[in-house]
């Protein structure tokens, strides 16, 4: 005996360039659904993974703009104000630090990048405690520096690239003409390490003929009051003290308000897809008056002819649904560069991950909609009287 | 909808339309990832401009190895440049190629390739015409106290009108050869690594132009 879906089936295939066309407008929206709740979820992730790979949870840092600060730890911008190593000693001494290290940023001019000229930024670090903060690291050839006060560097992955540097090869520091031997190159790690050259903090300071640092790293104890250190450091003088929390927060807002636009849009998209499904299933009911007028005479209950019109609203909204899912699995590297490209601001690594939950639950939220848009159409499919339908379309 | 007469899909059927999305949905699907380092001109309106005066347009393609010829193809164009390998991932290193215009007419191209130097990298094009002859030398990036000399106009001049011809004989890895090529002049003799490198970028420029543009064409040189 045929089945209610066996029917429905054939009756969408009755139409089949509506069928389809119905169902690219679900797939669609069912694609960029699903696109953007793998982003929320893969751009949080990233975000949060970026920060893990700081390496340490605090900075100190001279007082200045909170969001230069935070551009300046992200994306490894170079810092103009200083504050006194002394500093160091000074920190960490309270019970709260686990590990600390003062870093030095700088920055040259070089006149024979690009056109006109570039920067090129550097990072002074010590090789006695940055490392530490970092064990996660790893080294595609070489290791850290031999002595504080060495002429090398440690390039990352990237910037070895970029630069075509081998571990032996030497690199020159622009506007000051120093030489220095590469004596490290990392492993690629995906975020702003790639594109860092670090030198020994001494070295560095004495090509730039300064005896301050920018910055300085705090890795807190496990069981350590954070906000009660911050609050501590904050007294100190002339200084801002940035947590990566704070940092989240601030980017997590920063993004938020493009968040609620593409959540719009993927909203609107949705209903035009359910308008779509409506009007699909509606004209097919209005096409099929006197059919179904037949089959009420057969002695087909109003629920069944309910049932059978929201099978065909079910079998679109799945089938849309399934295949908007799939698209958006296959294509997820270019929705992550289409996103990359739009930001102000994106972390390293995969910035849309869709798994198999998210998947159910996008597929869950389109069938839901879908079979609440379907019920009007069934609804009136099941008010059919027999006799009018017949007449009206004989 | 299928026509009956060939047995291709006709235009505008719902499988073209379909096929017609995929494709190009797939095609920026494989645009260069940014991992790998090219060479791109950092202004390429104004340089190709100043590098083929008399164009009047340009269109930017990407090729690569992995593209087209694979790991053979890279081990033919590295025993032409005397076997020894490149540094990073010589696979996926998309090429920037500028197409030249003159109208519609196609005059020449632009290419520039990465080449290891003594104290970084070394970005150098060639403007070629579609004979493989070098019109322009443009040293983008070079670093050391000696970068000046390198980018001088007197030492690009030396480059012009010699083709791979020229550099079939110069052996990019004893950095001997002879003919034009051998009568460059080094204007920074302290900076012999960057002045070799220098060579080396040229010629390994014009055997990549010669396996993946000329040699496509039916014009290898």
């Amino acid at each position: 005996m045929i089945s209610r879906f066996q029917i429905a089936y054939k009756n969408l295939l009755r139409k089949k360039a509506r069928t389809l066309l119905t169902l690219v407008g679900i797939m669609l929206s069912s694609w960029v659904l699903v696109s953007l709740l793998g982003f929320n979820r893969g751009y949080e992730q990233a975000l949060n993974r970026d920060i893990d790979n700081m390496g340490y949870q605090l900075m100190v840092m001279a007082k200045g703009c909170p969001y230069e600060a935070a551009t300046m730890m992200l994306q490894g911008g170079a810092g103009l104000r200083y504050i006194e190593p002394s500093m160091v000693a000074e920190i960490a001494g309270r019970e709260e630090v686990e590990k600390i290290t003062p870093i030095l940023m700088q920055a040259f001019f070089d006149p024979d990048k690009g056109d006109g000229g570039g920067i090129a930024g550097y990072y002074g670090v010590e090789a006695a405690s940055y490392p530490a903060m970092k064990p996660f690291l790893r080294f595609h050839q070489g290791g850290w520096f031999q002595g504080e006060e060495a002429g090398e560097a440690v390039m990352g992955y990237e910037a070895a690239e970029l630069e075509q540097r081998v571990v032996g090869d030497m690199i020159m520091v622009p506007e000051k003409n120093v030489p220095l031997k590469v004596v490290g190159i990392l492993e690629r790690t995906g975020t702003q390490d790639d594109g860092t050259i670090f030198v020994p903090l001494k070295t560095l300071q004495k090509i730039a003929a300064i005896d301050k640092i920018t910055t300085i790293g705090i890795k807190t104890r496990k069981d350590a009051d954070s906000q009660k250190l911050e609050t501590a450091l904050y007294q100190l003088p002339d200084v801002q003290v940035v947590s990566f929390s704070q940092v989240k927060q601030t980017i997590m807002k920063l993004i938020a308000t493009a968040r609620v636009m593409v959540l719009s849009i993927a909203i609107i998209a949705i209903l035009i897809a359910m308008v779509g499904v409506v009007n699909t299933v509606l004209m097919s009911v209005l096409e099929r008056m006197q059919e179904i007028g037949i089959l009420k005479t057969m002695g087909a209950m109003p629920g069944d002819i309910f049932f059978l019109v929201w099978c065909e609203t079910l079998i679109l909204c799945a089938s849309g649904g399934v295949a908007g899912i799939g698209l958006a699995l296959v294509f997820s590297r270019l929705s992550d560069l289409l996103v990359r490209r739009i930001l102000p601001y994106a972390p390293g690594g995969e910035l849309v991950d869709i798994d198999l939950k998210l998947a159910l639950l996008t597929l869950a939220v389109v069938v839901v909609v879908g079979l609440l848009s379907g019920i009007y159409p069934a609804w009136k499919a099941g008010r059919v009287r027999p006799l009018e339908s017949i007449r009206s379309e004989g | 909808m299928t026509s009956a007469a060939n047995g291709k899909p006709a235009p505008f059927s719902g499988r073209f339309v379909i096929g017609t999305v995929l494709l190009l949905l797939l095609h920026l699907e494989a645009l260069p990832a940014p991992a790998a380092v090219n060479c791109e001109l950092n202004y390429p309106s104004r340089d190709v401009a100043r590098l083929f005066p008399g164009s009047t347009g340009f269109k930017t393609s990407y090729f690569s190895f992995g593209q087209r010829g694979g790991a053979p193809l890279l081990r033919k164009v590295e025993a032409r440049l005397g076997g020894a390998p490149a540094l990073y991932a010589p696979l996926d290193v998309p090429y920037t190629l500028y197409e030249i215009y003159q109208g519609d007419k196609k005059i020449g191209y632009i290419h520039g390739v990465n080449q290891k130097g003594q104290f970084g990298v070394i970005e150098s094009f060639v403007s070629l015409d579609l004979k493989g002859t070098i019109k322009a030398f443009y040293i983008q990036r070079i670093a050391g106290q000696w970068a000046r000399k390198f980018t001088s106009p007197q030492f690009g001049r030396q480059f012009l009108e010699l083709g791979l011809k020229d550099f079939q004989r110069y052996d990019t890895v004893s950095g001997k050869g002879t003919g034009k090529v051998a009568a460059i002049g080094n204007p920074a003799p302290e900076a012999a690594t960057d002045f070799y490198g220098l060579l080396r970028a040229v010629k390994k420029n014009l055997v990549l132009m010669d396996e993946f543009v000329y040699s496509a064409e039916g014009g290898r040189q």
